[in-house]
């Protein structure tokens, strides 16, 4: 069966994108065994550098490796092939790592990761596309068939791809919109980020994705508890977003910040020390979106580990 | 907390800075961040050094040198507590590894980190 493909995505920026993403592929192949390919579309490289560390993110970008690369070859005209820029050792947890090398089966997270170049390289196409009478929309829609034609042959080979979006709707950052089976939106209990969740809702829900309240993951993150958050996450759930599916409330933590900060391109941790005072709410996150996508495809995941 | 005795302005200084004094000899950290303000060096020769030393501030000074005679002198529950507090390695990282190890480490870590975060890489 091939991957389910989730977009993380929400114009307003700051609302942990990345992190959800990251936090999300290691609950997956923690928990459910599952093999995870992380596609960063956003040149500020944060989930990327997650994963890889900067050093990471420069090395692979200078092996050829990298969404920045995989556009280049849009641009030269080259056969859409996603294969050869993925890093297939993007994994920071120990547990994963040593099952790779006994030769077990238990997840695994490979990356194609996101670098600066990646704007500057859009903006380039941008200019020449347009200087032809082409529309950002006729670029996206050609973005979107070159991506969706390069990931094709490798979906059997996963079981979920997560797109880490821009906060911005570039052409390329609306082709991955389109790409995605499911859309997780990540937002603050504040009223900006209601807001902004709200407009870029609306904008999905016409331009991309019409049943889109039935794709739609939508999840609290860097959650203060007060009374306030408390009221405005509540308006969220019942009023603006209540036909949408919730996951658990993520808080703003310590522990997030040093979890998504990794040494050294060969340091390794094991799930709970990365995640320590946070490892349940990873846990209920991983939990609840097999759920979701159980619900989206019918498919069922067991857990490997609790 | 306000008192009755009225003091002269000298009086209430010379209990301010008996109270900063105090606080610098009990408190490292505020003692070194003190002495920094001021444009002072810091100079890592007490006990407590494992509290003060940054070792990214010590790896952009660019001698190896001048690291060494930082941290390999420290025990290993306190160049493992440095590693720690500063993400520069996690406790399987760490495992196995010398006193020597972890400290070689902590300078390539610190200094590669370092070197990243003050380059461009466009």
């Amino acid at each position: 069966m091939p991957a389910l493909t989730a977009a993380i995505a929400n114009l307003k920026g700051g609302v942990g994108k990345s992190t959800t993403t990251v936090m999300l592929a290691d609950g997956l192949a923690h928990y459910y065994g599952m093999n995870v390919l992380v596609i960063d579309l956003d040149p500020q490289a944060n989930s990327s550098q997650m994963l890889l560390t900067e050093r990471g993110v420069q090395a692979a970008s200078d092996q050829g490796k990298g969404t920045h690369h995989l556009l280049g070859d849009f641009v030269a005209g080259k056969p859409a092939a996603a294969a050869p820029f993925i890093m297939p050792n993007a994994v920071t947890l120990e547990e994963l790592r040593l099952a790779e090398e006994h030769d077990e089966r238990l997840g695994w997270i490979s990356s194609l990761p996101a670098h600066p170049q990646l704007r500057l390289r859009e903006l380039g196409l941008e200019e020449e596309w347009y200087s032809k009478a082409g529309t950002p929309t006729t670029l996206s829609d050609a973005l979107a068939a070159y991506f969706r034609k390069a990931l094709t042959p490798i979906l059997p080979l996963y079981d979920v791809v997560l797109l880490d979006c821009p906060p911005h709707l570039s052409p390329l950052a609306r082709a991955g919109l389109a790409l995605a089976d499911v859309f997780i939106t990540p937002t603050i209990a504040d009223s900006v980020s209601t807001w902004g969740t709200k407009q870029f809702s609306e904008w999905v829900g016409k331009f991309i994705a019409p049943d889109l309240p039935k794709r739609n993951f939508v999840l609290i993150t860097r959650f203060r508890d007060t009374k306030y958050a408390r009221q405005v996450a509540s308006d969220l759930r019942e009023i603006y977003l209540k036909d949408r599916w919730f996951g658990p409330t993520i808080p703003e933590s310590v522990h997030v910040l040093n979890a998504m900060d990794r040494a050294a391109p060969d340091s390794y941790n094991t799930f709970r020390g990365k995640y320590a005072g946070v490892t349940s709410d990873v846990r209920r996150l991983a939990e609840r979106f097999t759920d979701f996508m159980s619900q989206r495809t019918g498919a069922t995941w067991q857990k490997v580990r609790d | 907390m306000a008192e009755s005795t009225r003091l002269t302005p000298v009086e209430y200084l010379d209990r301010f800075f008996d109270e900063l004094r105090a606080e610098v000899r009990s408190n490292p950290k505020l003692a070194a961040r003190l002495v920094k303000a001021l444009g002072g060096e810091v100079v890592f020769e007490s006990d407590d050094k494992a509290e003060v030393a940054n070792p990214y501030s010590l790896a952009a000074q660019g001698s190896k040198a001048k690291f060494l005679s930082v941290f390999a002198s420290m025990k290993l529950p306190e160049i493992k507590k440095v590693l720690k507090e500063n993400n520069l390695a996690t406790r399987v990282d760490m495992n196995g590894k010398t006193a020597d190890q972890l400290v070689e480490m902590m300078f390539e870590r610190a200094s590669s980190k370092v070197s990243e975060r003050s380059s461009s890489i466009f």
